[in-house]
């Protein structure tokens, strides 16, 4: 219970700090405005018109996990900066109720992106906002914050050791966007990739969202993308143990 | 002489102080690794959608692949010099503004055409694509001249960074809108008229066509025009800014607004 | 298993090794602390003085967790600081000086929430003690503004608010006082006295010699890693017994004038202090000796302002300490 109320806490006042930064809120905004855009022409341009609102909700999605991504990669680097990593890591608790707030905030503030990119196809290019299963909707983008939150802690576990965290995260957007198929589901790709598709929690996310949106069995795919999660965050739950040890030992929670 | 000593060497120096991502780790991830996933996700896209062959999508975001390291270092150039406390002591200087900030372009520039290349070969390598070898001279020149003029329109973002505080929101924007202005991934005529506009007072777009025309064999005369259009471009961003600085620096000693983050 | 003392040190010792170059990487180690024992009983406020790299933040880091010793053992109230951390966090606070460390875009209260939500602060009791705390530390009424807009003392003020949330047994105090005004530091000193007074343990690092005079119940010097001096306050003053302060103000002492200095019989330290176009000299020499003469000697022809001669206070103790190391 305890351990709950620290978790709901700690993203809260955590999104709150990432919504009152004009930065965070215009790449939340605006990036995902222009990629929606380029996906509506896109599939204008192709065969499949009529996958459009499809293509809103995979666009919003890719928002969610760019802000995942920049956040748990930044998650780690902004502590160091503002000087408050010593600080939460000197708690006394476990250190994943410290850092999985931190990743499950930008998940929140990702949503704006799915918001806004469905707005934004419904006035901008009169796409309706006609899903499948609106309740199940709801859930899958439940489930994509807790699965994608989780799998930022991972990635966000292992940059308490390294300084230069965000230049690992920051050429991680394409490649998850296309092996998860948020866009489209990607059938062209090289056999080799579907194994490593199959066990990223952003492969059922987008999966989940997609059914919701144009029908389909949605449970499931929720129910797999949130193990996928759990198993991120106990892994990650390890490693952060053994690498803020390791980080005591070479001293590398204090470089800026 | 000792101008173009200012704008080598100064530039040079300006870019190891003040880019943030050369260590190798940065430079590898974000500019050669990103880039290349980028292409890749296009290409793919591109052939699942059935829009445009590899070649469209293969060169044109290697030509795209330019522009982040340029669009950012040209905004660090001027930025981050208010980052590091030291923007002050360069306006000090009695040399030329324009020439100190014009020569830290081309350090940017040729890491721009540097990356632009690689992004290139990786397109070839991973998809197969063939390009005549006698296109490469002229692909060389379409690449750097895309780069320069990425170079001065990151500048020009750069400038406005002495004026507005959050000056990163209009460069990371900024390099959204070129993935969808300049045509690079969507083939223009699918575009509203307003937006081709737009993407034609941009940089990479010339350079993205002249290149395909050179990727598809037609010889240097077919893709001239469509160079000397980027060029143009890239002066016009030079000069834009030069004024830019020029005027903002004047508002700053008035408002003294120079040091403040 | 809880201990009467609320530290124990034995032989700390921490090295760091850097990294420069990728391509032919260079190698270094620096020895930062060489080798520190130390006791701190429960409700004492104990100082650690020592110049910029002497290692007073790698013992203190290495004492709250935060660094794991090369070699040594150290324990807080009894527990072992490598290896019992959710133990020895639940009894201690840290609060380091400077802008960093708070989250600007948020409002006292909610940094206060969010810490104390990570400390454990039971739900029910937060918001009692975060309103003691903003009472105690003088920000009440200013909780629900954003801390971007607080000043260095406000900052500083908060810091330490934020280090009391659980109540903490043993507190450590990094330079808190560094680029506070001289209204505020005083403030700060009240309630640091404070906290000593109603039984936390307090482990202060500072450069300013009157407030480790004012507050240390005992002070040890570090130098070069290793503690050069520990004692009373009144103790380390007595090392600078027996012997005599002139300080001469002059203006472009050449070094070999100073050289000069410390060759004449008598002067134990020659300091010299920038201060603008003004240097301050200080000499410190036996009681018996009168080097005054001697001193304005060796100066003669350059231009002097004000000299004194005084007896030694705690900052020269500490000179004399430092120097000799």
């Amino acid at each position: 219970m305890r351990t709950l109320r620290t978790l709901l806490i700690g993203t809260l006042l955590r999104a709150k700090h990432l919504s009152r930064s004009p930065f965070e809120v215009a790449l939340a905004l605006v990036i995902p405005l222009v990629q929606a855009t380029l996906a509506v022409y896109l599939f204008r341009a192709g065969d499949e018109p009529h996958r459009l609102l499809e293509a809103a909700v995979g666009a919003g999605l890719m928002g969610v996990w760019a802000s995942v991504l920049t956040g748990s990669g930044g998650a780690i680097q902004h502590q160091r900066f503002e000087g408050t990593l010593e600080i939460i890591m000197l708690t006394p608790r476990h250190p994943v109720l410290v850092v999985l707030p931190l990743t499950a905030a930008t998940a929140v503030t990702g949503c704006y992106a799915l918001v806004a990119t469905l707005l934004w196809g419904r006035i901008v290019y009169g796409i309706p906002i006609d899903l499948a299963h609106p309740l199940a909707f709801g859930a899958a983008t439940l489930a994509c914050i807790a699965g994608l939150g989780m799998f930022g802690l991972l990635l966000a576990s292992t940059f308490v050791l390294m300084r230069n965290a965000n230049a690992l995260a920051n050429p991680l957007d394409y490649p998850i966007w296309l092996l998860s198929g948020m866009l489209v589901p990607i059938s062209v790709l090289p056999a080799w990739t579907a194994p490593i598709a199959a066990v990223l929690p952003t492969t059922w996310g987008a999966r989940a969202l997609r059914e919701a949106t144009v029908g389909g069995p949605v449970w499931p795919s929720i129910g797999i993308c949130l193990a996928l999660g759990t198993v991120c965050l106990v892994l990650g739950a390890v490693l952060l143990k053994s690498f803020e040890r390791r980080a005591r030992a070479a001293a590398t929670l204090a470089l800026a | 002489m000792r101008t173009l000593r200012l704008m080598g060497i100064g530039g040079a120096l300006a870019y190891r102080a003040l880019f943030n991502w050369t260590t190798p780790a940065m430079y590898t991830g974000t500019l050669l690794a990103g880039p290349t996933f980028q292409l890749l996700f296009f290409a793919y896209l591109g052939r699942q959608l059935q829009v445009a062959d590899d070649r469209f999508f293969i060169v044109g975001n290697a030509v795209l692949a330019a522009s982040t390291a340029c669009v950012f270092g040209g905004t660090m150039a001027v930025a981050n010099e208010r980052r590091y406390g030291t923007l002050g002591h360069v306006l000090l200087s009695p040399r030329s503004r324009t020439v100190v900030f014009w020569g830290r372009v081309l350090p940017y520039a040729g890491n721009g055409l540097l990356i632009a290349a690689f992004t290139l070969l990786m397109g070839v390598l991973l998809l197969g694509l063939r390009i005549p070898v006698t296109a490469l001279p002229g692909l060389a020149l379409a690449l750097a001249a895309g780069s320069l003029a990425c170079g001065f329109f990151g500048l020009a973002l750069g400038a406005l960074g002495l004026r507005f505080r959050d000056v990163w929101v209009v460069s990371n924007v900024s390099a959204a809108l070129l993935l969808l202005l300049t045509g690079v991934n969507v083939p223009r005529d699918g575009l509203p008229d307003w937006m081709i506009t737009v993407g034609q007072l941009l940089p990479i777009t010339h350079a993205a066509e002249a290149a395909r025309l050179l990727a598809a064999g037609r010889g240097l005369e077919a893709a001239a025009p469509a160079l000397g259009r980027e060029l143009l471009v890239g002066a016009g961003y030079a000069v834009l800014a030069a004024l830019l600085l020029k005027v903002f620096e004047a508002e700053s000693r008035r408002r003294a607004s120079l040091e403040t983050l | 298993m809880e201990s009467d003392y609320a530290i124990e040190a034995e032989g700390l010792r921490r090295t760091y090794r850097t990294r420069t170059g990728w391509l032919r990487p260079r190698r270094e180690t620096v020895e930062a602390v060489r080798g520190v024992d130390l006791t701190v009983r429960r409700g004492e406020l104990f100082g650690l003085l020592g110049p910029n790299g002497a290692g007073k933040t790698t013992t203190i880091k290495m004492l709250n967790t935060l660094l794991i010793p090369t070699a040594g053992t150290a324990r807080i109230r009894g527990f072992d600081v490598v290896e019992q951390t959710r133990e020895v966090r639940r009894r201690i606070g840290y609060v380091f000086g400077g802008d960093r460390g708070l989250y600007d875009r948020l409002s006292a209260l909610d940094n206060l929430r969010y810490f104390a939500e990570l400390y454990g602060v039971p739900p029910r009791d937060q918001k009692r003690r975060i309103a003691e705390l903003l009472e105690l530390v003088g920000l009440t009424g200013r909780e629900r503004e954003r801390v971007e807009g607080y000043s260095r003392g406000m900052r500083q003020r908060l810091h330490i608010a934020r280090g009391l949330l659980h109540a903490p047994e043993v507190l450590f105090l990094d330079e808190p006082s560094i680029g506070v005004d001289p209204v505020a530091a005083r403030e700060l000193r009240r309630t640091v006295a404070g906290l000593a007074a109603n039984g936390a343990t307090v482990v202060l690092t500072t450069h300013y010699m009157a407030e480790a005079d004012e507050l240390c119940d005992r002070i040890a010097v570090i130098s070069g890693g290793e503690i050069q001096a520990l004692g009373t306050p009144a103790e380390l003053r007595s090392r600078a017994d027996g012997r005599r302060v002139v300080e001469v103000e002059a203006y472009g002492v050449p070094d070999t004038a100073i050289s000069a200095l410390r060759g004449l019989p008598g002067v134990r330290e020659t300091s010299v202090e920038d201060r603008g176009a003004l240097q301050l000299l200080t000499v410190q020499s036996d009681a018996h000796v009168d080097v005054q003469g001697d001193v304005l000697r060796e100066l003669a022809g350059i231009r002097l302002g004000r000299v004194d001669s005084r007896e030694p206070t705690l900052e020269d103790a500490y000179v004399a300490i430092v120097g000799a190391a």
